[in-house]
């Protein structure tokens, strides 16, 4: 999954002053920016901040970066690094007095971890998804949105008989499954079921 | 085995929902803020360090940017500055010039040192705003930046400086 072609050739591309490169990257990598800015708690104003840095210190480092693939262990350990400033600063401004080695607790690299393979693993698929035909992807959207829509509701908005809906959300399955977008993460690395874990 | 089919087909979808949530809870603002980071590419403006802040905390290190200078010399640079007390005032060097800020009331002020002519641009995520630097070096920011910015400083002799974000 390190060796995932997508991202080396998108880094590549835009350290190569490619912008739609460069905002492929911030599509597929701001969920995993957000996700931990979340798990820190911040204010939509230290998003911002710690958003904004991360990006910026990306763009510095695009021509450098020895191992482009491995640039989602970069974006995760650089956002945990500018969460902490953040709040390690919050806390100096209360007079807490807290030291940064309390803060550097809330870090655990086997978090990081997990959070890094979810990251990958959605960017995947969320790239999967978009090579989908339409018709697929209007079928999908509905069976994921928050709450699913029944059978009765996607029957009358996509115009196709219920009994043929559990037909073709194999079919689209099957191709989501077969995408060039997740031959990148490797057959040992796909097990579906981690997600039910996560929900 | 259809059951297994069944149950790999589930758990896809499961994974695909969650790769679908996850994305639809990042706001459009904190994506657009990463995209127009870009902007920074390739500029070869020479960076100007923070060497002195009011507030007195060492900020360099704020931004997750290293400062060149030791402690003892910001050290002395606060004891210096301390009898000015109540303005807020801040510092950025870089070889070839100073930077020197005030917060003043709903405005910036600023001077180059050694002074000379030029233009200073303020730039946030939002875009970019510029403001000329008289003779000696003086210069006006109004309003206040709310947000992150950043100042560009050209002067008139060809120096390129710019600092690093500041938050006031």
């Amino acid at each position: 999954m390190r060796d995932d072609p997508t991202v080396i050739a998108l880094v590549t591309r835009a350290a190569g002053s490619d912008p739609t490169a460069w905002d492929e990257i911030v599509e597929r990598y701001a969920p995993l920016v957000w996700s931990i800015c979340t798990r820190f708690q911040l204010s939509n104003h230290d998003r911002e901040d710690v958003g904004q840095n991360v990006w910026l210190l990306l763009v510095e480092q695009l021509g450098k970066l020895r191992e482009p693939a491995a640039l989602p262990g970069w974006l995760a350990t650089t956002t945990h690094r500018e969460c902490l400033r953040v709040v390690t600063s919050a806390r100096k401004s209360e007079r807490l007095g807290t030291e940064l080695d309390d803060a550097l607790q809330f870090v655990d690299n086997t978090m990081i971890d997990e959070e890094i393979l979810m990251a990958e693993r959605n960017a995947a698929l969320r790239a999967a998804f978009a090579e989908l035909p339409p018709k697929c992807q209007r079928l999908l959207s509905m069976l994921t949105s928050d709450p699913p829509s029944s059978y009765a509701e996607i029957s009358a908005t996509l115009q196709i008989p219920v009994g043929s809906i559990g037909p073709q959300r194999a079919r689209c399955l099957e191709r989501l499954r077969k995408s060039s977008a997740l031959a990148g993460l490797g057959e040992t690395d796909v097990d579906w079921a981690e997600g039910d874990t996560h929900a | 085995m259809p059951d297994a089919q069944d149950r790999d087909d589930e758990q896809l979808l499961t994974a695909l929902g969650e790769a679908m949530r996850a994305r639809r809870e990042v706001p459009e603002w904190f994506v657009e803020t990463g995209k127009n980071a870009y902007a920074w590419h390739n500029i070869d403006a020479e960076l100007a360090q923070l060497t002195y802040d009011s507030l007195g905390d060492p900020l360099g290190d704020s931004l997750g940017y290293s400062l060149g200078d030791s402690l003892s010399d910001r050290e002395r640079a606060a004891a210096v500055r301390s009898e000015a007390a109540s303005i807020r005032a801040l510092t950025f060097t870089s070889a070839g010039l100073s930077i020197e800020l005030e917060v003043g009331e709903g405005s910036l002020l600023g001077q180059i040192i050694p002074p000379r002519a030029g233009t200073i641009e303020v730039h946030t995520t939002a875009g970019v705003a510029s403001s000329p630097v008289d003779e000696i070096g003086c210069f006006a920011v109004t309003p206040i930046p709310a947000s992150p910015f950043r100042l560009r400083c050209r002067t008139e002799d060809g120096a390129d400086v710019l600092t690093g974000w500041i938050t006031l």
